[in-house]
């Protein structure tokens, strides 16, 4: 079953093949820099000059600027047109019409706020896409995160798409007994009703099923267990993430620095 | 009723291609078993009947309908299709009215659909438990139900997607009532199976398949002959045919009642 949920696009490439750590540690250390780091416009550098060249190396340059695009536009132009023109306290009018009047303290502000949702956004974008979420879940929990919260979250993300198929089996029995589910508008509503008890239904069956499955397999033994999937990690790039950790901590500090003077 | 397969070429959007050019005719009133190894396309070839699935290319055809210009509700009218697994089909609080679905739907009259519902409950034995919920019954019960479920609807044909698969000895046999029953008021009966012995005593015709292609079709006597072909798909003859075959018998026998004529007779 395809898991349409999931951003995941398999290729072969140098950042798919990169620890799932190194790269929630790079997601995390590029939204610090965003939003504590220095200069107006680091964050829009931080997209351009490594997210992008990122998922070109990543092969998923097409789907990352896609993507992101079509999430943030129209947030931005809300934000743009909000911010510049009722932000509290600005002074400096660029241009006026009618009642409204853009102030440039307005835009400035607009134009942070956006390129630091665009960072964030993107770089969660950048590991989603190259990672697949089983992968993640697995170096998580072979790292120590308890088992039972990869699988709350792993199964989560399985769930929709395991409705979505149910959904579209029911909906084919329904069909082949006479209902039509197409046509206008309260045939669809009509012909989803007897949908939605079946399929709450089955999901919670799937749910009990599962769990006494994992169960049977010694899922709660309180023992440090073993991973099946080998999940490549090297030295370097343990070094990478010190270098992250340690970068994120001088922004940090620089913030503190700065609020304190 | 009679069904023309023209040709019929299909491949899931992933790109599998399922049905590499099938040609089948069933005329009305068929008794028709369709065999092969799992993945051989036996799925994908009946749910075209219903409209389920739209060839990608060649013709399906039931009666006059050319199924890529009917939605499947309309199709319903002429095509009964059974599940292989009843849960995917039965979403009503009550065994009643799960089998009054179908021919609610279809828009039948009141009396009708009373008589319909009367007859599928009696002939799969749920008179005693149409008012439970059909998730309380056994998963062999559950069968019944989705058979009960499009028997009710009436149509000229009825497929079957694996009837017997997880029944016993009890339920199988009133399966097998159920397609004497069918046949007998000269409706088509199709049922796809693994379960040769089944399909060797209640059908007449047998079509068998491999890799998205018909490599035999014909009476059930003809096709259980071609033991190599039949392997070559993974499928067995009849016990009762290699019985025979073991003791020396001449001709090839495929029902216990056969066997026991021909053992008489020698
Ligand atoms: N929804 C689907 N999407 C993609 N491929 C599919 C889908 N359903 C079936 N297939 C593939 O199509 C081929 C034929 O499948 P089909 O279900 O028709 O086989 P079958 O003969 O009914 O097998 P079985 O005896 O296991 O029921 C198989 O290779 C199968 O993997
Ligand atoms: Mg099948």
């Amino acid at each position: 079953m395809p898991d349409r949920l999931s951003f995941f696009i398999p290729r072969e490439s140098r950042v798919h093949s990169l620890n799932p750590l190194t790269k929630l540690a790079l997601a995390f250390s590029l939204i610090i820099l965003a939003f504590f780091g220095p200069g107006l416009f680091l964050p829009v550098a931080l997209y351009f000059f490594v997210l992008v060249p990122l998922s070109l190396l990543g092969k998923v340059g097409k789907e990352f600027l896609q993507t992101s695009f079509r999430l943030l536009l129209p947030l931005f132009a809300f934000l743009f047109v909000m911010q510049s023109l009722f932000y509290p306290g600005g002074e400096t009018v660029i241009f006026s019409f009618w009642i409204f009047s853009a102030t440039s303290e307005g835009v400035v502000f607009a134009f942070r706020t956006a390129t630091r949702i665009l960072v964030m956004v993107s770089s969660f974008l950048l590991l989603l896409l190259t990672t697949h979420p089983s992968t993640l879940m697995n170096d998580l929990s072979r790292r120590g995160v308890p088992a039972s919260l990869s699988y709350i979250i792993t199964s989560t993300l399985q769930i929709i798409p395991q409705m979505q198929a149910r959904a579209v089996t029911i909906q084919d029995a329904q069909r082949s007994r006479g209902l039509d589910t197409g046509g206008n508008l309260i045939n669809r509503i009509r012909s989803l009703l007897p949908l939605v008890g079946p399929l709450v239904f089955s999901s919670l069956v799937d749910v009990e099923e599962r769990a006494i499955a994992i169960e049977a397999r010694a899922f709660t033994l309180p023992v440090k267990k073993t991973s099946l999937i080998d999940i490549p990690d090297s030295r370097g790039e343990a070094v990478l993430r010190w270098v992250m950790a340690a970068l994120s901590l001088m922004t940090i500090g620089y913030r503190i620095w700065l609020s304190l003077n | 009723m009679n069904i023309e397969i023209k040709e019929l070429v299909f491949a899931y959007p992933n790109g599998v291609l399922a049905l590499e050019g099938v040609t089948v005719g069933i005329p009305t009133g068929s008794l028709v078993a369709i065999v092969g190894q799992n993945g051989a396309g036996k799925t994908t070839l009946v749910k075209h009947l219903n409209g389920l699935l739209r060839p990608t290319s060649g013709l399906v055809q039931i009666g006059d309908w050319d199924t890529r210009q009917r939605s499947v509700a309309e199709l319903a009218n002429r095509i009964g299709f059974i599940f292989q697994n009843p849960d995917d089909q039965l979403f009503c609080r009550t065994v009643k009215e799960e089998v009054q679905f179908g021919p609610r739907s279809l828009g039948f009259e009141n009396d009708r659909i009373e008589t319909l519902v009367e007859a599928a409950l009696e002939l799969t034995e749920l008179h005693e438990k149409a008012s439970q919920n059909p998730y309380d019954l056994s998963p062999a019960w559950r069968k019944m139900v989705a058979l009960a479920s499009i028997l009710a609807m009436d149509t000229p044909i009825v497929v079957m997607d694996e009837p017997t698969t997880g029944q016993d000895a009890v339920s199988i046999e009133r399966i097998s009532r159920i397609v004497q029953s069918l046949h007998g008021s000269g409706k088509t009966v199709i049922a796809i199976t693994h379960d040769i012995d089944f399909c060797a005593e209640n059908f007449e015709r047998m079509i068998v398949m491999r890799q998205g292609m018909v490599v035999l079709d014909g009476p059930i006597q003809e096709v259980v002959a071609e033991r190599e072909m039949l392997a070559s798909t993974y499928v067995e003859q009849p016990q009762i045919t290699r019985l025979a075959k073991r003791l020396g018998f001449s001709t090839i026998v495929y029902k216990p009642d056969d066997f026991i004529r021909v053992l008489h007779d020698s």
